[in-house]
């Protein structure tokens, strides 16, 4: 009974040994979680900010956990309720995603950081625009922004006679029907993720809505169904996936259908400025690709930002604002040009002489965009979201017809509980 | 010759000297055929993981690959992160198979063994959990072994992982030992042994067949389970083999040679215990049909 | 050291073997299905330490609201009634075939029992490489073959997602019922088969009424179980579809699931969850009683 007692003994004091191990952060450790990147550029930059910043501040240590887009929201959700978690987090800035951390008092107020450090003037405008947008303060700071535009192979408009790139909207389907014609698919899509359809859908909202009625829709201060551009936007939207993408895509990703789209099947793909270094890594020859925004009447470039919050729970906000800074700083961000994509938030930042000519482009599209719009699945909460890539989806694979999507939208939206 | 036949112990080895039975001679053929059928997938994803990229998207299905195409393997290795999830996986199967075991065989003996009233309840009442879907129970139990603080644990998910397998196990050892005669432990009890005893020495022994074709069957199921360990191992650094191949089929679907090498990679440890204990997957199968 | 006598009393010993599993089993099993039950009246995001009283608030949305929990029902039953025909009749067929002494039946054996080790979310990716709609197997046969207009996009299609996902999963499970139909069928008196055929009764006569009743009892394990196993359908629809596309795969484990732990809605999560656990239950219920009679009969 003795030896019963003490086994007891013993294995709680296990448990509690475990519990105890896993919640320390001691005092001279950073927990920073982020996704896990596609390309070994950006993983790189991470790593080596956490090298460096171990090198400047010795004795500290710097932990990166890298996962998967969803497990890294699921992650956080679960640190939420629990006292584990990181000391800093990425997360984009929209309302969908890093708002609900915002509103859920999951995020330190950066207020006193960025008055001290003048930290506004160091960012460009267009990524500066979610950090007072959610709750009470400022909260985040951007590392990333993430311009997504219109990647079109040369060789493609070549063939179908193309000769000058879109400027309107009525342009880019003339241009899509003149590929039809010579047998090109004009768009390459993977449908299994639902955000890289979304990005069609969200721009033929822009291109038929205007940025007005499309805010307000997004922000759903408009009626779904009240809104006629609504259900015009499922009717080009549904003329789109019938005709001008490569088929099959509803069981593809978007990963199978950049490999596709390098193996020149399909002429265009709606992409983030980043993809430049997925072209870089698959040896492609940039002479033959070009870029070009998805053209709209407003003229704004569709992206969104990637912040870096402080926890509000974390042990060492003094240290972890130390790591952003030296993240977000003219030094390391030069280091790190073109990892992140090509328009660094640092506004310091200079690009080379010699960079990608593609790269050279994003920058002028940045700077000549009169604003942005930002993606569908940051715009709404996110049991919208997930109706929302239902709705069109079902457009797509022809389950309802685009006259009944507008009303679905509406219908979820005002059943929202 | 015919009740010979009708005697005689089922073998593989053919009776010498029959006339084939032309049913019996399609009837070959056709399980050949389907079981050519059944193991295509395996041949399919093997020669995959062969090729190189390049080659997989212009050879066929079935064309054998021209080379060798190692860097595959190490680079799902690598970004599979396959050292980190197959010593997780080992380390919790290795814990809680045989300690599940141990704690089934402990109640299913005091089920069969020793006066208790309302014994039948009880058995009823840890049955009723065989039959239940924990799927159904993901959230909440996430939240209690977050509230516990259990999250990314080895202990947090080795605790419900007993809790959901011991029932069926209890199940088939209650009916193995109630089967067992009376005079074995009467004498010992008579004799002053207390139950543990009787326990330890006398039914654990005896039952040790059942015993090792439940420790295989549920080895295989705890290596294999994924919802829960979804739900309670967040941490990509406390992922087992198949959270890990999930995560792996997520980012690196385009890379076709890769992906099916961690595919291999992920089914060959079970692979190769079955071929090894072959035997014992069908008797643990069969004791649970033939107990019901 | 505590009294000897009382350890020695059967009603201790048997309590002390007993507490491991009630232990964890009402903890970790018994408790989160209490709690699924209070979650469904709830409303919680996962995050709050506030869990508000709704009444029936989740279950009058899923119920009247929410489009996709009905194509999740509709799913799992076809799911359900699928995976009670389909798997065991093959089985079936496999374990008579396999019955008769054939040379390398154990091999042949071993070959349709393999898929059933493998972790369904294994067989989920291989399978999605399989259907995948450019350089998976099927669309590539097809093509080699010349039959390119029977191509599909296997998982990509919502007509036909759903069953694209049942064949994988019939591919795994075939060899489960195959194993318990041959087990059961070791049970059937040999010489009773052998003194029908001497009588002139063909082979499907003695199929029906020596082999077939015989093996009553099995089939009903079978089809217990495999009842029970197909409503627990997760991992395989998770890793081959994850319910799309748009949620035309979407199964209520997995619905209940994706509330819950992705659009952080756990008490709509919990109030799928507790249709899913009546509808086991109404299955689950009157098999456990009709054991018992069974069991109680002399």
């Amino acid at each position: 009974m003795q030896r019963l007692k003490n086994a007891l003994v013993a294995g709680c004091a296990l448990i509690a040994a475990d519990c105890v191990l896993a919640n320390v952060a001691t005092a001279q450790e950073l927990d920073v979680w982020s996704i896990s990147y596609d390309s070994d550029i950006q993983r790189e930059a991470l790593r080596r900010a956490a090298e460096k910043f171990e090198e400047e501040h010795p004795g500290t240590n710097v932990q990166i956990t890298m996962r998967g887009t969803d497990e890294h929201k699921t992650a956080l959700r679960v640190s939420a309720g629990s006292d584990n978690g990181p000391d800093i987090f990425l997360s984009w800035a929209g309302r969908g995603l890093g708002g609900e951390y915002v509103l859920a008092g999951l995020s330190r107020d950066l207020t006193e950081y960025y008055e001290k450090y003048n930290l506004a003037d160091r960012f460009s405008v267009p990524s500066l625009s979610f950090v007072d947008d959610f709750g009470e303060g400022m909260h985040g700071v951007p590392f990333r922004f993430t311009g997504e535009g219109v990647f079109y192979d040369k060789r493609a408009f070549e063939k179908a006679g193309i000769t000058a790139e879109p400027e309107t909207y009525e342009e880019l389907k003339s241009a899509a029907e003149a590929l039809k014609a010579v047998g090109i698919p004009a768009f390459a899509f993977g449908g299994t993720v639902n955000w890289h359809l979304m990005r069609l859908m969200d721009n033929v909202l822009e291109a038929v809505c205007g940025a007005e009625t499309h805010d307000a829709l997004k922000k759903m201060e408009l009626d779904w169904s009240a809104t006629p551009c609504a259900e015009q936007s499922f009717v080009e939207f549904k003329e789109w996936t019938d005709n001008y993408i490569l088929s099959p895509f509803m069981g593809i990703d978007n990963k199978q259908a950049f490999s596709l789209f390098v193996g020149q099947r399909a002429a265009m793909m709606l992409e983030t400025d980043h993809q430049v270094n997925q072209l870089i890594e698959a040896g492609v020859d940039f002479d033959d690709y070009g870029l070009f925004k998805f053209p709209t009447p407003d003229g704004r470039l569709y992206g969104f930002a990637e912040y870096l919050y402080i926890s509000s729970k974390s042990e060492n906000p003094e240290l972890a604002f130390q790591f952003i800074d030296m993240f977000t700083d003219v030094d390391y961000q030069t280091e790190i040009k073109g990892a992140f994509g090509a328009l660094p938030v640092n506004t310091a930042v200079k690009q080379d002489a010699d960079v990608n000519p593609i790269y050279q482009e994003w920058t002028t599209l940045l700077a000549d965009a009169p604003g942005t719009f930002v993606n569908g699945d940051q715009a709404f909460p996110l049991d919208v979201t997930t109706e929302y890539f239902r709705v069109f989806n079902q457009v797509a694979t022809g389950e309802i017809a685009p006259s009944d999507a507008d009303d679905t939208m509406a219908t979820f939206i005002a059943n929202r509980g | 010759m015919s009740l010979t036949k009708a005697t005689a112990p089922i073998s593989d080895k053919r009776v010498p000297g029959r006339r084939y039975d032309p049913v019996l001679v399609a009837l070959w053929i056709a399980l050949v055929a389907i079981a050519a059928i059944w193991i295509a997938p395996f041949v399919f994803i093997l020669f995959t993981s062969l090729k190189s990229n390049a080659e997989v998207m212009v050879s066929s299905a079935f064309a054998l690959p021209t080379s060798v195409h190692w860097p595959n393997f190490e680079g799902a290795w690598r970004n599979g992160d396959f050292a980190s999830t197959l010593l997780n996986s080992t380390i919790i199967s290795f814990v809680k198979v045989p300690l599940g075991l141990l704690i089934s065989a402990m109640a299913a003996y005091a089920l069969a063994r020793i006066q208790l009233r309302r014994r039948k309840a009880l058995l009823l009442f840890i049955l009723f959990g065989a039959m239940i879907p924990f799927q159904v129970m993901l959230a909440p139990l996430f939240t209690l072994v977050n509230q516990l603080g259990l999250i990314d644990t080895y202990v947090g998910i080795i605790l419900p992982y007993l809790a959901f397998g011991a029932p069926y196990q209890v199940f088939i050892l209650h009916g193995f030992f109630s089967a067992v005669p009376k005079e074995l432990s009467e004498a010992a009890l008579i004799d002053g042994a207390s139950h543990f005893t009787i326990f330890r020495r006398i039914f654990l022994p005896i039952s040790l067949p059942v015993l090792a074709a439940l420790l295989i069957l549920d080895f295989v199921n705890t290596w294999n389970e994924f919802a829960m360990a979804l739900v309670i191992l967040q941490d990509s650094s406390m992922w087992t083999l198949p959270l890990g191949l999930m995560s792996f089929q997520g980012q690196f679907s385009s890379d076709y040679g890769q992906m099916n090498a961690a595919i291999v990679m992920t089914v060959l440890p079970a692979i190769i215990i079955y071929l090894i204990f072959q035997r014992y997957f069908v008797s643990g199968l069969t004791a649970g049909a033939v107990k019901a | 050291m505590l009294n000897s006598r009382i350890l020695a009393a059967p009603r201790v010993q048997a309590l002390i073997l007993l507490s491991p599993v009630l232990a964890v089993y009402v903890v970790f099993a018994i408790w989160p299905m209490i709690d699924v039950i209070i979650l469904s009246f709830q409303k919680w995001n996962g995050l709050s330490d506030v869990r508000e009283f709704v009444g029936f608030a989740n279950y009058e949305h899923i119920f009247f609201r929410d489009a996709v929990y009905w194509v999740a029902f509709k799913n799992t039953v076809i799911w359900t009634v699928l995976s009670v025909i389909f798997p065991p009749a093959i089985g079936l067929l496999l374990a008579l075939g396999l019955n008769e002494q054939l040379f390398g039946r154990g091999a042949l054996r071993a070959v349709y029992y393999l898929p059933v080790i493998i972790a369904p979310i294994a067989v989920a990716t291989m399978w999605r490489w399989m259907y995948d709609p450019f350089f998976g197997l099927f669309n590539q046969l097809l093509t080699d073959s010349g039959l390119q207009n029977l191509i599909r996009d296997w998982l990509g299609d919502r007509t036909i997602a759903l069953y694209s996902v049942f064949v994988a999963h019939t591919w795994q499970s075939v060899g489960f019922s195959m194993v318990l139909f041959l087990a059961g069928l070791q049970s059937v008196d040999r010489s009773l088969i052998e003194a029908a055929s001497i009588d002139g009764t063909n082979r499907w006569q003695s199929f029906r009424h020596v082999t077939l009743p015989a093996l009553k009892p099995t089939l009903t394990i079978v089809l217990v179980l495999t009842t029970i196993n197909s409503l627990k359908a997760f991992d395989i629809v998770y890793g081959m579809t994850q319910g799309g596309p748009a949620q035309s795969t979407q199964m209520l484990a997995l619905w209940a699931f994706t509330q819950a732990m992705q659009i952080f809605d756990f008490g709509r999560g919990g109030a799928i969850s507790v249709t899913l656990l009546i509808i086991t239950l109404a299955i689950v219920v009157p098999y456990l009683r009709w054991t018992q009679r069974e069991e109680d009969r002399p």
